[in-house]
């Protein structure tokens, strides 16, 4: 028998030796033969290898704490897993090189850690980004030393990093240096851009915000719109302070509201979408916008009234829209006065991130003392950031050894939050709750390593 | 396996004339067990002999009438095959048999089954023709069919003494047992070594030192004519050595033609590899020679994450399908188990 190629040997034995009158030993022996010289003779192939990655520039996590972070990426403790990376990124380390993979699927999966994730994988991580779409939101985060020339040439997260450290540094260098580039911008871009400009915000920035309120993306105008408001003598917000003055009014002992009749073209460009959210009344959700984006330093002389006595007044129809203004006013404002008066008739937990750290513990452990435990309190307490204050922790490990005495069943949920947010320290404190106890101890060595 | 007959070979002759010569009883127990243990050997042999000429049938009709029907039929006909392999006692042909079904996964499974039963049908005619094959051939074509080797006979050949670099490890379930494999590579010997231990799945293997370490350690290799899995027949100690040699890619392909022309159905070698960059399917060379990845590996995120496209060791399986990596060692030489 000839030679026959192995594609030509495949076919025969595919369709049958005995079709094309080949001997099935003979074949079988041949493809034996072109198997070994096959598989011995393989040359290596052309590979093409990636570009080499730039050189880090940030230290490598302690070893102890990278082994640490391997466990809990293998299921140890792994709700503790954003606090670690958090710290780690504000310790301005990176990981090792071979814990990126498993940091960056993690990261496709959940928006919240991606920052962090992008501060400790390093020049690395967005090397691999690079080379698997998968990972390729990490571009748009920003990268931990953001050089000088990014802002014509770097991702979109090297620039938001780069604008950010200028707007810190130089608010009006930042404004400028944004406005002279603006038409050539993505919406993305645009919306995350505007948002740079809360920190240091002032009149100065107010002529170019009214101008991105005719920005062609709503997201764009809404994060103008949202700023605005945050500038009592901006053209934004004396025009929704004169809309206000119309649909909500004092009437003696009482307040009274009136939603506006239509959404026209001007309050669309303001910030008010028309279209209401699912089962909401559709001019109530006007007039909630309205009161959301009104200055709050407007209602006191308007209504004759100091903020906690409005908070608590009666107002009859369209109350629950008026105080969802207010609410979501105090929050975009960051009025801590209006926060408190409006906490006090509606404990809501959106508001206790508006109070200082101190009050916010101390409210916060009140409610705890005061309410079984249930969804509604773990949902609050879900709002207060860690670390909890002494008086917080101690209002809850409290709450914690009660609860585990009378209803064990319900305790869990509780003792996997404090877990999370108590001081570390306190571990000493919670022998009585041995899974609590453990946690914070976990947490306790964790940030030592980290430091 | 052959001082093994070799003993058996001298009790058969010692028996027949004991028995002549009317001797002690003790003697003739012995004697006896010999003869038994000879009259079971051989009535292997006639088994195994039966069930791989029957298997050199079996293919020559699958060839003879085409392996196109294979994707629907062949699981079934496979699972048949390979019992009544069992039931003749070779049953390593048997599980080379039972794995065939794992090629129709692939895009090109009649190429691949063909390279299968083209080896399969090698190693019957081999085993046929036995008597004339040299030694160490034979041993490897018996341990193919599966004949037992016995860790006494292989802890009796000369121990192969050396620092070596334990280069990677892998777990695997089958049939209830974890089987644990670790590659080693001798560093003056230059040879490699692949240790093979199982235990119950749940139960603790053997601890042995991890990837990256190395041993000084004497090796009893197991008989074949491209030997590889070895026993450990004295470990001395540890060896503070850093990371192990390695090969340039370009030096793999005659390095695996040398296996192969030895022993044609290695499927496995293990391979330390230096100034390797990896790339998506491939490890390449500075100079863009590469080595195809297996399929099944799928891309190596963490040895790219490590290399960060330099050059760096890496410990691969080489299999015909192409590199399964084990163990890379970084820049400053951490090793790093993939």
């Amino acid at each position: 028998m000839v030679t026959a190629s192995w594609e030509e040997t495949v076919s025969t034995a595919l369709v049958g030796a005995d079709r094309r009158a080949v001997p099935p030993e003979s074949l079988l022996e041949q493809a034996a033969e072109q198997v070994v010289r096959m598989r011995a003779g393989r040359r290596p192939g052309r590979g093409g290898p990636p570009a080499p990655a730039a050189a880090e520039t940030l230290p490598l996590v302690p070893a102890a704490a990278a082994d640490r972070l391997a466990r809990m990426l293998a299921g140890e403790q792994s709700r503790l897993l954003t606090e670690w990376l958090e710290t780690a990124a504000a310790r301005r380390v990176r990981v090792p090189a071979e814990m990126i993979p498993g940091l960056l699927d993690l990261g496709a999966r959940d928006r919240s850690i991606r920052a962090c994730v992008g501060a400790v994988t390093g020049a690395r991580g967005r090397w691999l980004a690079g080379l698997n779409s998968a990972w390729a939101y990490l571009l748009a985060e920003p990268a931990p030393v953001p050089p000088d020339e990014v802002w014509e040439l770097g991702t979109s997260g090297d620039r938001r990093a780069f604008l950010t450290a200028l707007r810190r540094r130089d608010p009006a260098a930042a404004r400028e240096l944004l406005e002279r580039g603006w038409s050539a911008e993505t919406p993305e871009d645009r919306a995350v851009f505007v948002t740079i400009l809360a920190d240091g915000l002032g009149m100065a920035d107010e002529p170019f915000l009214e101008a991105v309120l005719d920005d062609r993306r709503r997201e764009v105008r809404q994060a103008a719109a949202d700023l605005l408001t945050r500038l009592p003598r901006s053209r934004l917000a004396l025009r929704m302070t004169a809309r206000a003055r119309r649909f909500v009014t004092g009437n003696g002992s009482g307040l009274r509201a009136e939603p506006p009749p239509a959404c026209d073209a001007a309050m669309e460009r303001d910030g008010v979408r028309a279209r209401p959210p699912a089962g909401m009344e559709t001019r109530g959700w006007w007039l909630q916008q309205v009161v959301a984006h009104t200055p709050l330093s407007f209602w006191p002389g308007h209504l004759g009234m100091p903020p906690d006595e409005i908070a608590g007044a009666g107002i009859g129809d369209w109350e629950r829209e008026v105080r969802m203004g207010w609410t979501r006013a105090a929050i975009l404002q960051r009025d801590a006065t209006w926060a408190r008066a409006l906490f006090e008739a509606e404990p809501l937990t959106d508001l206790l991130a508006v109070l200082p750290p101190e009050e916010r513990s101390h409210r916060a452990a009140e409610l705890v003392a005061g309410h079984p435990v249930d969804g509604q309190m773990v949902m609050m307490l879900g709002g207060v950031p860690r670390p909890w204050g002494h008086r917080l922790a101690r209002a809850v490990l409290k709450k914690i050894v009660e609860t585990t005495r009378t209803q064990p069943w319900n305790a869990g949920e509780l003792i996997r939050l404090a877990g999370e947010r108590f001081d570390p320290a306190m571990h000493e404190h919670a022998g009585e709750v041995p899974e609590l106890a453990a946690t914070l101890r976990f947490r306790f060595d964790m940030l030592k390593e980290l430091a | 396996m052959r001082r093994v007959k070799e003993r058996w070979g001298r009790a058969a002759t010692q028996s027949t004339g004991d028995a002549e010569a009317g001797r002690a009883r003790a003697g003739a127990e012995a004697g006896g067990r010999a003869a038994a243990r000879r009259t079971q050997a051989e009535q292997r042999e006639r088994r195994v002999a039966a069930g791989l000429s029957e298997l050199e049938r079996w293919l020559a009709d699958q060839i003879g009438q085409g392996i196109a029907p294979a994707r629907q039929t062949g699981p079934a006909d496979w699972d048949d095959l390979a019992r009544r392999l069992v039931d003749a006692q070779a049953p390593g042909v048997a599980g080379t048999v039972t794995r065939l079904s794992r090629v129709l996964a692939a895009d090109d499974w009649p190429s691949l089954l063909l390279e299968e039963y083209a080896l399969l049908h090698l190693l019957a005619v081999a085993y046929r023709r036995a008597a004339a094959l040299p030694g160490p051939l034979r041993q490897t074509v018996r341990a193919r069919v599966g004949f037992p080797v016995t860790r006494e006979s292989v802890l009796a050949t000369p121990a192969v003494r050396d620092h070596w670099d334990v280069v990677g490890t892998r777990d695997e379930e089958q049939e209830r047992l974890v089987a644990r494999r670790v590659w080693l590579a001798g560093r003056t010997t230059g040879r490699v070594a692949m240790v093979l231990s199982f235990a119950p799945v749940g139960q603790p293997l053997d601890p042995f030192p991890p990837p990256g370490t190395t041993i000084d350690a004497d090796l009893a290799f197991y008989p074949g004519a491209s030997p590889l899995r070895a026993l450990v027949a004295e470990r001395r100690g540890l060896v503070d050595a850093g990371p192990p040699p390695g090969t340039n890619v370009s030096r793999v392909p005659a390095l695996i033609a040398e296996v192969l022309a030895a022993d044609p159905w290695t499927d496995s070698w293990p391979l330390v590899l230096a100034g390797v960059i990896p790339c998506q399917d491939g490890l390449a060379d500075e100079e863009g020679n590469a080595l195809p990845l297996h399929p099944s590996a799928g891309v190596p995120w963490r040895l790219l994450a490590v290399s960060g496209g330099r050059p760096v060791t890496v410990a691969a399986e080489w299999t015909p399908r192409g590199m399964l990596p084990l163990t890379t060692w970084d820049e400053e030489g951490a090793v790093v188990r993939l």
